[in-house]
């Protein structure tokens, strides 16, 4: 999983590049939560080079989107799914809770509205 | 191995309501009105087109599973589903031998253990029903489920115990069995059944947090190449996450492990009380799109366990 940030108006843009499954959820994690750590609440994840998603990535996103939303007032919004991969996010639920956009510039948006 | 699912709700025994009932009944009547329904001899045919959530329930029964191995009984669990087995089984024909029987608990929370006070072959003091246990004091948890201050009869002298360690590995007959701890409040152990080059793993009762590779690896190496794992799928993903360490599972992270330990059948069991038919078949349903998605050239296959249902491994 080749994982990659940008940082710009306050909201982190990282972009993964990979099959987000057991074997990669542990870098995402680890990855996400440095940034955290460094005082960022607020991310868009782009999933444009991810052509899986298994439910070790799903958590990880959970999980974050939830202790954002809870803890720092953040939030941990998605762009640019894959269509196999928009469809395990509706089947497993997730599209429902977490703030899906088909691109970057509306999810970026989104974060300019609210603020 | 001969596999019959007796109980396979978790937490509660969960009969299904009146109401549940007659939204079934309305649903076949709408569906035998489309369908032009004319004469009594089309209501076989008919009734085998309905959806499942119409036709059949899953049950609502907590956790038992009876395995026939070889001459050897095995019962996973004694939870309310152990009632009807029990009666099913001294029905049998055993030639004159009293009834032995194996009971193998993953741990004593009620839904596991509520049944055996009402498990008839027990009160046969020529029987032998054996309970193996690998957590602490097996006997003295079954026992004073039968205290008076619970319940009016004492545990009868059929029960025997054997106390086991925690990854166990014995043997009933030619039967070699292993256990393994599992991620659950006060503990749980899975068991694995061997039998003529036949595994059956069973891994009820437990929570999965951690789902990269090398947390999950002790779990996979148990389940490996397991003709068949009964798997706690008991949340959909999304409220297994909001009920963190309630210490149970849901059925992506089970297609998941089972794809990782190249596990031929994955049995979803322990479902939700709160869950109804129609939800179970859909989470179901979803399931077999994930499966399709993540890995549409594996062999796994994924099946929905429901009181009556048996199958042969």
């Amino acid at each position: 999983m080749n994982i990659t940030e940008e940082m710009k108006d306050n909201i982190s843009r990282i972009y993964l590049e990979g099959r987000f499954d057991a074997n990669t959820c542990a870098d995402v994690e680890k990855f996400i939560r440095e940034k955290v750590e460094e005082g960022k609440y607020r991310f868009v994840i782009n999933m444009e080079k991810v052509p899986f998603i298994a439910s070790a990535g799903l958590r990880v996103i959970l999980v974050f989107a939830k202790e954002l939303r809870q803890k720092f007032k953040g939030d941990l919004l998605i762009s640019n799914l894959q269509s196999s991969v928009e469809r395990v996010f509706e089947i497993s639920g997730l599209k429902n809770v977490l703030k899906i956009y088909d691109n970057m510039e509306n999810a970026l948006q989104s974060f300019k509205i609210e603020n | 191995m001969k596999v019959r699912f007796w109980g396979v709700r978790g937490s509660v025994a969960s009969p299904m309501t009146n109401a549940e009932l007659a939204v079934k009944i309305e649903t076949a009547l709408q569906l035998a009105v489309k369908a032009g329904l004319k004469a009594e001899t089309e209501i076989p045919a008919f009734m085998k087109s309905l959806p499942c959530y119409v036709r059949e329930t899953v049950g609502g029964n907590t956790a038992c599973v009876e395995i026939q191995a070889g001459d050897k009984l095995l019962i996973l669990d004694g939870g309310t589903g152990i009632r009807m087995l029990g009666l099913d089984m001294i029905r049998r024909d055993y030639g004159g031998k009293p009834i032995e029987a194996h009971i193998l608990l993953t741990h004593t929370h009620w839904d596991h253990i509520s049944g055996l006070p009402f498990f008839v072959p027990g009160f046969n003091p020529k029987n032998k029903l054996t309970i193996y246990g690998a957590f602490s004091n097996l006997e003295a948890r079954i026992r004073n489920q039968q205290k008076f201050e619970y319940f009016p009869v004492p545990l009868p002298a059929a029960f025997h115990f054997v106390q086991l360690k925690e990854n166990s590995v014995f043997q009933i007959g030619d039967v070699q069995i292993e256990t393994l701890p599992l991620n659950h409040p006060g503990g749980s152990h899975s068991y694995r059944m061997t039998h003529q080059n036949k595994s059956i793993v069973y891994a009820t009762d437990s929570e999965y947090k951690d789902l990269s590779n090398h947390s999950l690896r002790p779990f996979i190496r148990f389940f490996q190449d397991a003709d068949m794992l009964i798997f706690d799928a008991q949340f959909t993903l999304l409220e297994n996450i909001e009920k963190e360490d309630w210490g149970h599972s849901n059925v992506f992270c089970g297609i998941d492990m089972a794809i990782e330990a190249g596990v031929k059948k994955l049995m979803l069991i322990h479902h939700d009380p709160a869950y109804n038919d129609q939800k179970l078949y859909k989470i179901f349903q979803d399931a077999s799109e994930y499966l399709e998605i993540y890995a549409p050239d594996r062999n796994l296959e994924i099946c929905l366990a429901s009181e009556g249902l048996t199958l042969t491994v």
